[in-house]
């Protein structure tokens, strides 16, 4: 065995710094993605044929595909197609976001269609309007069931983040290798940066508890 | 105030409702009984157009209802519904569900509809459970409670679902009250029921279906005395 933590001391803040990075654009990420999800998970319910055909066919590429393959093209076509010079921090946020909103509108789909039935045709025959009662009755009541599931995406979205590395964006994942290419060692702090995405993931974990108890409030 | 002309419905090659023609008056109580499968629930149902006719016509205040779906919520707040299975909102509080839609459907203020729930909880004996999530009530409680929703939103009609159907024998008593105090106050009312007594008692008409088909209507006395027809003659057997 040859390891020597003491070697990456200097890094430390380099790294650290890493954490900031990532989550910057995972938040934004997530945000795009819940947003468009919950908008397709709409789509898919309604009664609108364009749209529902819309949002599966939306559905079937981004799940289709890889993601890293739609990162790329993002980050390289772009530029190539429109000239505009796309940063990989904005590319970042386009590809989990859009791929994401993919999964979250399944999610929701499943979340509102498990909704009894009687809540729609309670609102309906109080004369609630539809946009009214979708957020204020329906998605409430799917949110709670679907919050499990909800982050656990979150929690994938925030550790595949770590392939935006391959598009040159200083994640915590890039930094691991920027040091470790410095310090010809790389188990440590690759095995570092491992800690740091469990921590992450763990205070997610707390976050979505906590959620998750103040939902079931009213049970 | 209501008028239905031959109305029919269809789920499919399944004939559940058959021509039905009736009218219902300002005021006035009407129970709808019939076995089960009848086609009573999906009767109440098109008159809120929850279900929606296969072909016939359904006048509520002189507006066509199958023609006005692009304004059907601005009738359906006239129009109270009471649910077998209550479908409070289980995310809001008992207080909470009874300002919902007078707030977000009819844009009354938040004071006043406020005033007007605790008033409606206080006519259904619960006003000491303003803050409870509807988890917490008995049965009895909560149909109580979609009564006072409904009636939030101050309906000229109420539609009452098998409103005690789904309740334990003790609790009926409870909601039959309210629904005889609503009854008495001059509310229009059309209920689907199993309660023979109430029916009894409370309507002024009764109407009897069985197998989609007006078989007989007529004042409770009569109907319940000497039914007309072999079919209301074989249920009120079999139910009384």
């Amino acid at each position: 065995m040859n390891l020597d933590f003491s070697q990456i001391i200097p890094y430390i803040p380099f790294m650290l710094e890493g954490i900031w990075v990532t989550l910057k654009f995972v938040f934004f990420a997530i945000i795009l993605g819940s947003i468009l999800g919950t908008v397709l998970a709409l789509f898919k319910i309604g009664t609108a044929k364009p749209m529902r055909w819309f949002a599966d066919a939306y559905t079937s590429i981004f799940r289709g595909t890889p993601l890293i393959l739609q990162l790329m093209i993002i980050y390289y076509s772009i530029p190539q197609l429109t000239g505009y010079d796309i940063s990989p921090f904005l590319s970042a946020i386009l590809a989990f976001g859009l791929n994401s909103s993919a999964y979250i509108s399944e999610i929701i789909r499943a979340g509102i269609q498990a909704v009894d039935k009687g809540q729609l045709e309670a609102a309906q025959a109080l004369g609630v309007p539809y946009g009214a009662m979708m957020k204020d009755i329906i998605l409430p009541q799917a949110l709670k069931n679907i919050l499990p599931a909800l982050m656990n995406e979150f929690i994938t979205l925030t550790k595949e983040s770590a392939i935006v590395s391959t598009i040159g964006y200083l994640d915590l994942m890039r930094r691991a290798q920027v040091v470790g290419a410095d310090l010809f060692r790389n188990f440590e702090p690759l095995l570092f940066v491992g800690l740091i995405y469990w921590c992450l993931v763990m205070g997610l974990t707390v976050i979505g508890r906590m959620v998750e108890r103040r939902l079931k409030l009213s049970d | 105030m209501i008028d239905v002309q031959a109305l029919s419905k269809k789920f499919g090659d399944n004939l559940v409702l058959s021509e039905i023609t009736t009218s219902i008056q300002k005021g006035e109580v009407v129970a709808i009984i019939g076995p089960s499968g009848s086609g009573k629930s999906t009767f109440l149902r098109c008159l809120n157009l929850l279900e929606t006719p296969s072909s016939g016509n359904i006048e509520v205040n002189g507006k066509n209802l199958t023609a006005s779906k692009k304004e059907i919520h601005k009738i359906r707040q006239q129009i109270g519904m009471v649910f077998q299975h209550f479908h409070l909102f289980p995310h809001m509080t008992v207080q909470d569900n009874l300002m919902y839609a007078p707030m977000k459907a009819k844009g009354i203020r938040k004071y006043e509809a406020e005033e007007k729930a605790r008033q409606l909880l206080e006519r259904v004996g619960l006003a000491q459970k303003a803050d409870a999530y509807p988890n917490s009530l008995s049965g009895g409680q909560k149909q109580r409670v979609a009564i006072a929703r409904a009636l939030a939103m101050e309906p000229e009609l109420m539609l009452f679902d098998e409103p005690t159907s789904a309740l334990d024998p003790e609790m009926v008593k409870e909601v039959l009250e309210v629904m005889k105090d609503l009854a008495k106050s001059g509310m229009t009312m059309v209920v689907v029921t199993h309660e023979m007594g109430f029916a009894r008692e409370v309507a002024d008409r009764v109407l009897f279906l069985d197998h989609g088909i007006l078989v007989e209507e007529g004042e409770p006395e009569s109907f319940f005395q000497q039914p007309k027809s072999d079919r209301a003659r074989d249920f009120l057997d079999k139910v009384l």
